[in-house]
């Protein structure tokens, strides 16, 4: 926090309290339910500590509305029936005088009906499926919202980019699972728009190991882009595949894992040229994402991933939310959220109506020499899109 | 965007059908050797076949291959053998124990990092087909092992003993075979053949503590489409499944052509149980 939001912070503590000793209150509290075990449980500790970077950073600087910040924070094992309980429990029990977002989709989908039954406002740093948010009118959520992008912008860096060097043709496959479905529906829907034809749509089981039939079809389409919506075993298996069966698009694209060390660890030179897209790097020229980087470096001793600057980023929104509307009352809170315009060091923050993120924007990098470059958007990028994609045999 | 089939494409999955069709084989070997000798499913097949992978990502496929043959027999002695003339569940039960012991094992030794070798990328371009390097290699490895295999059952006095014993445990032991002997053989054979497997496959995919059990699965799929405990009959069940996987994945969808693999097994359980080959005739 900067001194001038400090100044801010302390004005409107003068403000409301009138003068009331801020000590004599309790901390204000803040729970949520998180996956610090389980499936989730490497991702859900990132988000964590991002969460005990802001609070500590805030308590530095005075806390919130003159009170110390404290969050109480259970283990939900990363099961979506645990953290509903634990979010009753946080609001009826512990009675916290906040709460905030889980990790990951399912879990927030299951939680949010709790937090909406005690119209407790949440911010949910960690959920990008956009049906959770999107959502027909009787079922409409009123006080959850949105941190990072949506699924469907994952692949828009690679179909924009495509699309300006007037690349006509594109093949998507995805995994046929909900995250990477709407990853590659927003690929479709995206590539449509910008006159391009979609030859080839295909999804394919979890785990699937094996794409040489779906590459030969790909093959035959011979399309410019291929698109991949993928995790991480299947975007290393798809690739070493394509190499066998020697496809070779002018742009190939996938979506999680190929912004990982791990990518290029396992591909070595082979995941040259490949475009990966993400949330967020160290690198970005965000506003304090350098400071934060270096903050948490020295708090945890290790490199922050990008679900550590959700939470963190997460936590910083909600906060400013209640500094600006001056008090923790939900209705409050929700209106100054729906206006609120904010650049954090996870980048913009703007949600619509329905609380869903507009202003964040994905990132597309691309392998250059064994390094990430970020060669989209534009105005983010650190280096330029090495295209067209050499065939592999002259790689 | 559905994509025409050419006469080219069926022909690229039909070679992709047998060359992943030779490993299928290979690992089915093992499993369909241990059930034929023994009566035993083993349900470990797969995280064996796992624990190969990463023998050879650190040593070498020799090692590998002896290393497991090792590991095998010390299975067969401390565990297995006690339910050799158990009902089949209990063999189900103590493999399946097995195995979630051998991936956890993995995960806490090696970690679940993915971990590739980077071997014989790419392709031989002939015509219009491409010929993957590493999936040919494996072929042409799995082939020769598999010949060999077949030859030591066939032409030596232990292959013959073995196929003596999975003919009849009771008439082999009146012939003076050591029927303790042959199961152990036969389990550490099995585990070296798995092993095998594994060092082809760590060429191909990425080697994880979880990159076992779907062979399970494949492997058994295979025996039952060959004929349960019939050594030939996993030759043709493999090659069989390597094909109906690629060409139902070709004309339908990769998640559909599993269905069709299972539908088929269901077809064949119904209206030739003892598989394409029938079973036991060794």
């Amino acid at each position: 926090m900067t001194t001038k939001a400090l100044a801010a912070l302390i004005t409107a503590i003068g403000v409301l309290a009138g003068g009331l000793p801020a000590a004599a209150q309790g901390p204000i509290r803040i729970g949520a339910s998180l996956s610090l075990t389980g499936t989730y449980a490497k991702l859900g500790n990132y988000q964590n500590e991002g969460y005990k970077l802001c609070a500590k950073q805030a308590n530095e600087h005075g806390g919130l509305l003159g009170r110390k910040i404290e969050f109480v924070v259970y283990d939900d094992q990363s099961a979506p029936s645990t953290a509903v309980r634990l979010y009753e429990k946080l609001i009826t029990e512990d009675k916290v005088d906040a709460v905030i977002g889980p990790y990951s989709s399912p879990v927030t989908e299951a939680s949010a009906n709790v937090t909406e039954k005690y119209k407790k406002v949440m911010v949910t740093p960690l959920a990008a499926t956009t049906s959770i948010f999107k959502r027909p009118p009787d079922k409409k959520r009123y006080y959850l919202f949105m941190v990072i992008s949506p699924a469907e912008a994952y692949l828009e860096g690679l179909v924009d980019m495509a699309a300006k060097r007037g690349l006509k043709t594109i093949a998507i496959v995805n995994e046929d699972t909900l995250f990477a479905k709407a990853a590659g529906d927003g690929a479709a829907e995206l590539a449509n728009k910008r006159g391009m034809q979609v030859v080839f749509r295909e999804g394919y089981p979890k785990g699937n190991q094996d794409f040489s039939a779906i590459l030969t079809k790909i093959r035959a389409a011979n399309p410019e882009v291929l698109a991949a919506s993928t995790y991480f075993d299947d975007a290393i298996a798809i690739t070493r595949q394509m190499k066998e069966l020697n496809v070779n698009p002018k742009m190939y694209g996938i979506t999680v894992g190929g912004d990982l060390p791990e990518f290029y660890d396992l591909l070595k030179q082979n995941a040259e040229y490949i475009t990966g897209a993400t949330q967020w790097e160290t690198t970005l020229p965000y506003p304090g994402n350098r400071e934060f980087s270096d903050a948490y470096k020295k708090e945890f001793g290790r490199e922050p991933v990008y679900h550590s600057a959700a939470g963190y980023a997460g936590c910083v929104i909600y906060l400013e939310a209640v500094k600006r509307a001056g008090t923790l009352d939900s209705d409050k809170v929700r209106d100054v959220l729906l206006k609120l315009e904010m650049k954090t060091a996870f980048g913009d923050f703007k949600v619509d109506q329905d609380g869903f993120q507009t202003a964040h924007k994905m990132v597309t990098t691309q392998w250059q020499d064994g390094k990430k470059v970020i060669v989209w958007p534009d105005e983010l990028a650190n280096g330029k899109l090495r295209f067209p994609t050499p065939p592999w045999n002259q790689r | 965007m559905n994509v025409v089939v050419t006469p080219a494409m069926l022909g690229q999955v039909v070679i992709s059908g047998i060359l992943s069709g030779a490993l299928y084989a290979m690992v089915a070997l093992g499993l369909a050797l241990i059930f034929g000798v023994m009566r035993i499913i083993n349900v470990a097949h797969g995280p064996l076949l796992m624990l190969g992978a990463y023998a050879t990502y650190f040593l070498s496929t020799a090692v590998s291959m002896a290393m497991l043959f090792v590991v095998g027999v010390l299975l067969e002695r401390t565990l297995v053998f006690r339910v050799v003339d158990a009902p089949e569940l209990s063999s189900l039960l103590l493999t399946f124990g097995v195995s979630i012991a051998l991936v956890n094992l993995a995960q806490l030794l090696f970690t679940s990092d993915l971990r590739s070798v980077e071997y014989l990328t790419g392709a031989w371009v002939v015509g219009p087909f491409a010929l993957s390097k590493s999936r040919v290699v494996a072929f042409v490895f799995a082939g020769a092992l598999t010949g060999l295999a077949f030859l030591f059952l066939g032409r030596t006095k232990l292959g013959k003993a073995i196929r003596a014993t999975s003919q009849s445990r009771e008439v082999a032991m009146v012939c003076g075979i050591d029927v303790q002997r042959i199961h152990l053989v036969t389990f550490g054979l099995a585990a070296a053949l798995a092993a095998a497997g594994g060092a082809l496959i760590a060429v191909i995919v990425a080697i994880q503590p979880e990159m076992g059990q779907i062979w399970t699965f494949k492997s058994f799929l295979v025996i039952v489409l060959g004929g349960a405990g019939n050594y030939p009959g996993a030759l043709l069940g493999g090659i069989l499944l390597g094909l109906i996987e690629q060409v139902a994945s070709l004309f339908l969808t990769t998640q559909l052509s599993e269905v069709v693999a299972y539908v088929l097994l269901v077809a064949i359980l119904l209206v030739r149980p003892t598989g394409l080959l029938g079973g036991r005739q060794t």
